[in-house]
């Protein structure tokens, strides 16, 4: 089992975006996270690695509630943004998910105009006062995500007709037009091309100067490219986090060593 | 070393054919298993076009001679003196005169009509001359004088109704020799109307009356009409679109969105499945004992009939919403949610544009289904004889009225053969309903779909 005083001793109390301590998550009669304990980061891109049905989106789908939707899901423990219990009940997962962004797997953008993709999260938590704040916020997202001089010309064509890689980076900007402080990210390469994976990897290196970024992924070698820090995950448990240097060269646990150097997952 | 190549290949395997050009048996059982089947698909396609195509030419065959109707030619001096008795013009005044009064100006007018036109009624007894026009023809004429006062004094020539007979002997369905077994109709006087075609007199006419008019009593085939059952049942159609399709969607979105999952749901979504399934026919028990009993509402009427279809429609539109809903992606709600949408916002904004097709579609389908219900409708009521066109709503849903499936099975039980033509006739003018309806769904779900 994870170590909670270790953690403590890698970061600084100061800038922990996100704890997480003894969080439990349960599908049914299924044990799907056990006793995760750790600390996130502002400012800072954490990858979570492990194999396949570690636990690790289910992890980054809690901390913004998203598993709120399974109706068999059951959470325990607590998870802290900026010192405040976000399962705490008199939190409003919509209002926590105006602050922790998400971005799927599958590039998800509605079946609008790239403008009105981009919009919509501004719109419905009244960002913008009138058009021209609007167009301001959408042009400031869209260059964030690397997009806008690919689209400037046709913000009103659907969204879904760009290219893969370019729909991901619209979901990326779309979730960062509602200026989150965290943007959880899970597996967002997946489905890219390895050109628009280089572009998504490049643009998650930005993101880092504004956001607390987590990222789940299977490549370790993404996780090894754009992460300051490493989680791993191994069968509903946290099995070390850390520097993602020192994971990749002199990882602790020998299951750790197993996973980088191919041996399980 | 031969024991381990004996086990890698066993005996039994069929040696395969060295050539790509030759078919081995395998291949050609499995080619002709399948050249079989789409034989029988095609088969299976064949007898429903042809169960198509007999059943239109069958409704089209008989059906469509009910939109011409016979009309005979008439010279008739519209006097004063009978028709305004006190001379002052007075529609109301005018009005008390009937139709007695109007037929038997038209019977004395017919035959001379005829002569001064040159054609004989030799053989003809001048009783049987009047009796070749319809009853209705002088309600005809009556209802022409009192629109127009003007025209007393004047004389016009005036297209009126032809009896059923003369009617059914331009199309056929009449013919001398059953004439002479026919206490209705005499073959001197298919032979007169003989004559009378031939001096232009006699001719069928387009049939707007056949749509516009009410149902005619079972002596008048030829001035029966669809007009208070197609009102009736546009009324009917309504009123389903207003209940079924708020009711329905809501109550779809609430049970595919927001309901927990539990056994109290799943009991529900049980019972929205057998409503389905549920005979027409009890829904009409249903309404003739909770709506007209119990709430009192009246017999024969839209409302009534509106709101029992409106229960037979809702699990339709609720089953093929919850479809529709279904079928958008669950990455679209994630999405919404995961920019901070609330679970409100992620099914107006997203989920349910998405779905409008397929509501739609749905919706229009049940409505057709409505439409065409005729069972539940017969225990409200709505098989009741009625000549008064309701008035305009809210009034009209609450005043009696026909419906168009069920004028049809009214048709059916009358004696006189004309009836066969006209049931077909109004079972054309509830398919072309049925046409425009499902054109209507199509080009809405063309309009809705993005196909981005």
């Amino acid at each position: 089992m994870y170590d909670t005083k270790r953690v403590e001793s890698i970061v600084g109390q100061d800038d922990i975006k996100i704890s997480a301590r003894k969080v439990q998550v349960y599908y049914g009669d299924k044990h799907a996270i056990k006793d995760v304990d750790v600390d996130i980061l502002d400012k800072t891109v954490t990858a979570f690695i492990g194999p396949s049905g570690c636990g690790k989106s289910t992890f980054l789908r809690c901390i913004n509630r998203m598993n709120d939707t399974i109706p068999i899901a059951r959470i325990e423990g607590q998870i802290k943004l900026d010192g405040e219990d976000i399962y705490d009940k008199r939190v409003d997962p919509v209002q926590l998910r105006a602050r922790v962004g998400m971005v799927f797997q599958k590039p998800n953008p509605f079946p609008k105009s790239i403008y009105d993709n981009v919009a919509y999260g501004a719109r419905i938590h009244g960002l913008a006062r009138n058009k021209a704040e609007l167009d301001e916020i959408i042009e400031k997202s869209l260059r964030g995500a690397a997009l806008w001089n690919e689209v400037k010309d046709r913000l009103n064509e659907p969204g879904t007709g760009l290219s893969g890689g370019q729909q991901q980076r619209l979901c990326i900007a779309r979730a960062v037009a509602t200026s989150p402080e965290v943007l959880l990210m899970d597996e967002p390469c997946s489905a890219l091309d390895p050109i628009a994976t280089g572009q998504v990897e490049e643009l998650i290196d930005q993101l880092r100067q504004e956001f607390s970024v987590v990222i789940v992924t299977h490549s370790m070698q993404q996780a090894a490219r754009v992460s300051q820090k490493t989680a791993f995950f191994h069968l509903g448990n946290l099995v070390e986090y850390g520097d993602t240097d020192d994971i990749f060269t002199k990882p602790r646990d020998t299951r750790t060593e197993a996973y980088i150097s191919g041996r399980i997952g | 070393m031969t024991d381990a190549t004996a086990h890698n290949a066993p005996a039994a395997a069929p040696a395969r054919p060295k050539s790509l050009l030759t078919q081995d048996a395998r291949t050609k059982r499995r080619n002709a298993a399948e050249k079989r089947f789409r034989t029988y698909g095609a088969v299976a396609i064949c007898l429903a076009i042809a169960a198509l195509v007999m059943l239109l030419t069958s409704v089209l065959g008989n059906g469509a001679s009910s939109f011409f109707q016979t009309y005979a030619k008439i010279e008739v001096t519209l006097d004063p003196e009978v028709l305004d008795p006190k001379g002052n013009r007075d529609p109301a005044e005018m009005s008390k005169i009937t139709t007695i009064g109007y037929g038997n100006l038209m019977k004395q007018a017919f035959p001379a009509s005829l002569q001064a036109a040159g054609v004989s009624t030799e053989g003809v007894p001048e009783k049987e001359i009047g009796d070749m026009l319809s009853k209705e023809a002088p309600a005809q004429l009556r209802n022409r004088v009192l629109n127009n006062p003007d025209l007393l004094g004047e004389t016009i020539s005036f297209w009126a109704l032809a009896n059923g007979r003369i009617d059914g002997y331009l199309k056929d369905r009449v013919t001398m020799t059953s004439a002479e077994r026919d206490g209705n109709v005499s073959p001197e006087q298919l032979q007169l109307a003989d004559r009378m075609m031939e001096a232009d007199l006699l001719e069928k006419r387009f049939n707007w009356d056949f749509i516009t008019f009410p149902d005619a009593s079972e002596l008048r085939p030829e001035a029966a009409g669809l007009g208070v059952a197609i009102i009736g049942s546009a009324y009917m159609m309504l009123i389903v679109l207003f209940l079924a399709l708020p009711i329905g969607v809501a109550a779809s979105i609430y049970l595919e969105e927001f309901a927990p999952q539990n056994r109290l749901t799943d009991l529900i979504e049980v019972n929205i499945s057998n409503l389905a399934a549920v005979p027409s026919i009890v829904f009409g028990i249903l309404g003739l004992a909770v709506f007209i009993n119990y709430a009192g509402l009246p017999a024969s009427a839209p409302i009534v009939g509106g709101l029992v279809l409106t229960l037979m429609t809702l699990p339709t539109i609720i089953i093929s919403t919850r479809a529709a809903l279904k079928a958008v992606p669950p990455s679209i709600r994630d999405a919404a949610l995961g920019v901070g949408a609330s679970k409100m916002q992620s099914v107006f904004h997203h989920v349910l544009p998405l779905a409008m097709p397929g509501i739609l579609t749905g919706t229009i389908l049940g409505l057709a289904q409505a439409l065409g219900e005729t069972a539940p409708l017969l225990l409200i009521g709505m098989v009741a004889f009625v000549r008064d066109y309701p008035s305009w709503p809210v009034d009209g849903l609450f005043e009696p009225a026909s419906a168009l499936p069920v004028q049809v099975y009214n048709f059916t039980t009358r004696g006189d053969p004309a009836f066969v033509e006209r049931a077909s006739g109004a079972i054309i003018v509830l398919l072309v309903f049925l046409l425009c309806m499902n054109l209507l769904a199509i080009y809405l779900r063309r309009k809705f779909e993005r196909r981005w």
